[in-house]
């Protein structure tokens, strides 16, 4: 039993054809999985483990991808020589794949019936009443409530985790053997992650199934799999049972993505003063997004609460953490305090001054002072003007530079957020996410701002790349002197982040403490389900 | 942007290169665009030139001549009243490319800041200024010029404008379009979280990301203007004789069509073969800005 496998990849070597010539994806890559294992392969962006898994299905795009070289024995049967056909009816029957975006994989102008059945039917000859039966059951099956009902539903009235659990119920209708699973959970919020992980163990449990769970998150690898191949840049750098490589890893690339996954308090308390006035003082804030109703003539305006009668207030010098899930109405909460959505009622009192009530020229000029970092490095930088046009814009406009002192002013901003000087002749789309981030943190450092709203600065980012980031964070506002409200769905980033915690939950806040306090004791049912999902190693 | 402090910088900066360097780069390779781009330059300094380069006068008539077929002394013939064909064509082109250019330019500046002022700022001033595009692009043009030529007589100067009050239109829209896709980036609202007057939005970080698109259908504007300027000269509210341009050349050359082919060949192969390459200019421009919609 132990030596018998099912699949066996043997040096496969896969390259893709760019402009700038060619690219290794895949290096001699070779790895065996074994009936009813869970393998995961873990790897940060661009290191191939998503690109290897679609080779074995013959899913890369070629031209410009080929697989140049190796094997795949799927019971005694190279995938990489098989015909189409033949492909087609392993894709169909024997491996089964679920993908990251549940909501681009299936068909939003078809039923979830019809694309349950239709794929049944195109492998198996049974009648359309069977399928529908057997669908409704796997649809029971990933624990979707009267499922004989919403089969009939379309795919945008299922949320994400549902639609997830759709595609798992059309993964298992082929009864596969293998399951390859591409980042699964990723898409999810965490609570949600946390069901759709267990649903798959017990899965594969039951169903004996063989798994490829590929991941950027250790803490769901260390979870999921028996065994963990980590792959950097192509290369596979280090393979082992799950337990050695967490316990005794041998690389030092498995040890800095070891050591990149935050389990740790934070370092050093901000000196944050209790007793003086609060820099941000929120108070019965309703925030909505209006949307119209009725006729050409006849408008009714409606607000859906994003954030419903919010209070919290910062202090000088802390970084608060403001912690939900999609739709809790955290960003619209940081983005109604940089003023980029309007609130309906309520009050933002910044150093006592009410925000709301600002004419547009005090609005410009306040500015200044509260700045804003964004999620995703790649939209929030002008693409066709250089570092140095960035960053020596807000300076420019707000006099706080003028024509020969700019340039010091852009290099010392560079130099604060650990990007060489020699760089800023260059355009965002030549530099790595990560960079790309310290750019946009220097833009938002430049106006010398004394409050900093991040939105979610490092879920894009890779984990070794997030963890040089966040010291970054913890270092500027040290030495600035900022204060941050910092928003993220990540419990362990904020625990390394952040003095204090609000917890949202649709609208509301539902939980506030000093961080510590509130991850030993949390007091609602809601932040003990965010603390419970974080995946431990 | 403040070359001479950055040249004072006494380690060697690493130079980016610009997207619209690497689309230049990327239309170098298009062998068809280039060829084009040739074309159309030579075209344009002969046409420059012509006052000191052509061989007779556009206005002087040789009716001993009449109309006579391509010769030596005229590689193009002449027309009815013994004009050289070459000559008025060399003329011809310096009205059609300028009504080209001019009324291009025209219709591009209105049409980028009307639309990226009502993509930007959005709500009613949108509805309003949008529906104001609406309207008029329910007006019949050809009916809207020949009143226009009614009431002023028609003059080059009222050609442009009427050229250019009606293909500002589509040029507005499709900035419009581009604007609100690209102001719910984040980066502009990193701008507006800076404190940046919108002007400064508009003209800094908006219109330079809608120039791709805008440059592709500025290459097709100018075609589609040198064609409108030979209808209407072809319908007689353009160029007035002795003046010639393009679209009247052929108009003239229809007449004679049977006779005199020549007449209605030479200037229609001239008008065709810069519509082509302004053409393939315009595709070659497309897939240089956006390498991801082309084929290769």
């Amino acid at each position: 039993m132990a030596n018998e496998k099912l699949l066996t990849v043997e040096n496969l070597r896969v390259l893709f054809n760019t402009r700038n010539g060619q690219t290794v994806a895949v290096e001699n890559l070779s790895f065996s999985l074994a009936p009813g294992k869970v393998l995961g392969i873990v790897g940060e962006s661009g290191s191939g483990k998503s690109v290897a898994c679609y080779a074995l299905m013959g899913l890369i795009p070629s031209p410009p991808g080929k697989v140049e070289s190796g094997r795949a024995l799927f019971y005694g049967k190279d995938l990489l020589q098989m015909s189409e056909a033949d492909l087609r009816h392993v894709r169909g029957h024997k491996i089964a794949m679920i993908f990251q975006d549940p909501m681009t994989c299936l068909n939003p102008y078809m039923r979830i019936a019809d694309q349950l059945i239709e794929a049944l039917l195109q492998h198996k000859k049974i009648s359309k009443k069977e399928a529908r039966q057997k669908s409704i059951a796997a649809l029971v099956e990933v624990g979707i409530l009267d499922a004989a009902m919403r089969i009939d539903e379309y795919p945008h009235q299922f949320s994400g985790g549902m639609r997830q659990r759709v595609m798992i119920a059309m993964a298992l209708l082929a009864e596969p053997e293998i399951l390859i699973a591409d980042e699964p959970t990723t898409a999810l919020d965490v609570t949600v992650q946390a069901q759709i992980l267990a649903l798959i163990k017990g899965l594969q449990q039951s169903h004996n199934l063989a798994v490829i769970f590929i991941t950027h998150d250790l803490g769901v690898a260390a979870q999921m799999a028996d065994d963990i191949l980590v792959m950097e840049k192509g290369k596979l750098i280090e393979q082992g049972t799950t337990e050695a490589i967490f316990k005794y890893p041998t690389q030092e690339y498995t040890k800095k993505l070891l050591s990149a996954v935050l389990t740790t308090a934070k370092p050093v308390a901000s000196e944050a003063k209790a007793n003086e006035s609060p820099l941000l003082d929120v108070k019965n804030l309703q925030v909505g997004y209006a949307s119209y109703t009725g006729s050409l003539f006849n408008r009714k305006k409606q607000f859906s609460r994003g954030v419903d009668d919010v209070s919290i207030t910062i202090r000088r010098g802390e970084i608060l953490g403001l912690v939900g899930e999609s739709g809790s109405g955290k960003s619209t909460l940081g983005r109604s305090i940089v003023r980029l959505v309007d609130a309906q009622s309520g009050q933002i009192l910044f150093n006592e001054k009410n925000l709301l009530d600002l004419s547009a020229a005090n609005l410009n000029l306040m500015r200044r002072d509260i700045q804003m970092i964004f999620q995703d490095p790649y939209a929030s930088l002008n693409p066709r003007m250089t570092v140095f046009d960035t960053l020596a814009e807000p300076l420019l406009v707000h006099e706080l530079a003028n024509k020969s002192t700019v340039l010091d002013k852009v290099n010392e901003l560079m130099d604060d957020v650990g990007l060489d000087q020699r760089f800023i002749r260059k355009y965002p789309h030549e530099f790595s996410g990560g960079q790309r981030q310290r750019v946009a943190i220097a833009r938002a450092i430049a106006l010398k701002p004394k409050l900093i709203v991040a939105d979610e600065p490092v879920s894009a980012l890779d984990v070794t790349i997030r963890a040089q980031i966040l010291s970054l964070l913890l270092e500027l506002t040290r030495k600035h002197n900022l204060t941050m409200l910092f928003i993220s769905h990540d419990m362990s980033v904020v625990r390394y982040l952040c003095d204090r915690v609000v917890v949202m939950q649709q609208g509301k806040v539902v939980e506030e403490g000093e961080t510590e306090q509130l991850f030993s004791a949390p007091q609602d049912e809601y932040t003990r389900q965010l603390l419970a999902a974080i995946p431990c190693l | 942007m403040l070359n001479n402090e950055l040249s004072a910088q006494s380690q060697p900066l690493e130079k980016g290169t610009s997207l619209t360097q690497d689309a230049f780069a990327r239309l170098r390779k298009n062998k068809m665009a280039m060829a084009s781009l040739l074309i159309l330059l030579l075209i344009i300094v002969v046409s420059l030139l012509t006052p000191w380069i052509a061989p007779y006068s556009y206005e002087e008539q040789n009716l001993d001549l009449g109309a006579s077929a391509p010769s030596a002394a005229h590689w193009l013939g002449t027309d009815v009243l013994g004009r050289d064909q070459l000559t008025r064509i060399m003329y011809g082109s310096r009205i059609s490319l300028m009504v080209g250019f001019i009324a291009t330019a025209v219709a591009l500046t209105i049409g980028v800041l009307w639309g990226s002022v009502a993509g930007f700022v959005g709500g009613r001033v949108d509805a309003i200024m949008m529906r104001i595009v609406d309207a008029l692009y329910a007006l019949p043009f050809t009916i809207f010029i020949i009143l226009l030529s009614v009431i002023f007589g028609s003059s080059l100067l009222l050609l442009f404008l009427a050229i250019g009050a009606v293909e500002w239109l589509t040029m507005a829209r499709i900035v419009r379009g581009q604007v609100l896709t690209i102001k719910r980036q984040e980066f502009v609202e990193a701008a507006i979280s800076m404190g940046l007057s919108p002007w400064r939005i508009i003209s800094r970080h908006l219109i330079p990301n809608v120039l791709g698109p805008v440059i592709v259908y500025t290459t097709l504007t100018i075609p589609s203007v040198i064609l409108l300027e030979s209808f209407l000269s072809f319908l007689g509210l353009g160029v007035q004789p002795p003046a010639s341009s393009w679209g009247s050349l052929i108009s003239d050359g229809v007449e004679t069509m049977e006779e005199y082919p020549w007449l209605l060949i030479f200037p229609g192969l001239v008008l065709t073969i810069t519509l082509f390459s302004l053409n393939f200019l315009g595709d070659g421009l497309r897939d240089a800005l956006d390498p991801r919609a082309s084929k290769d």
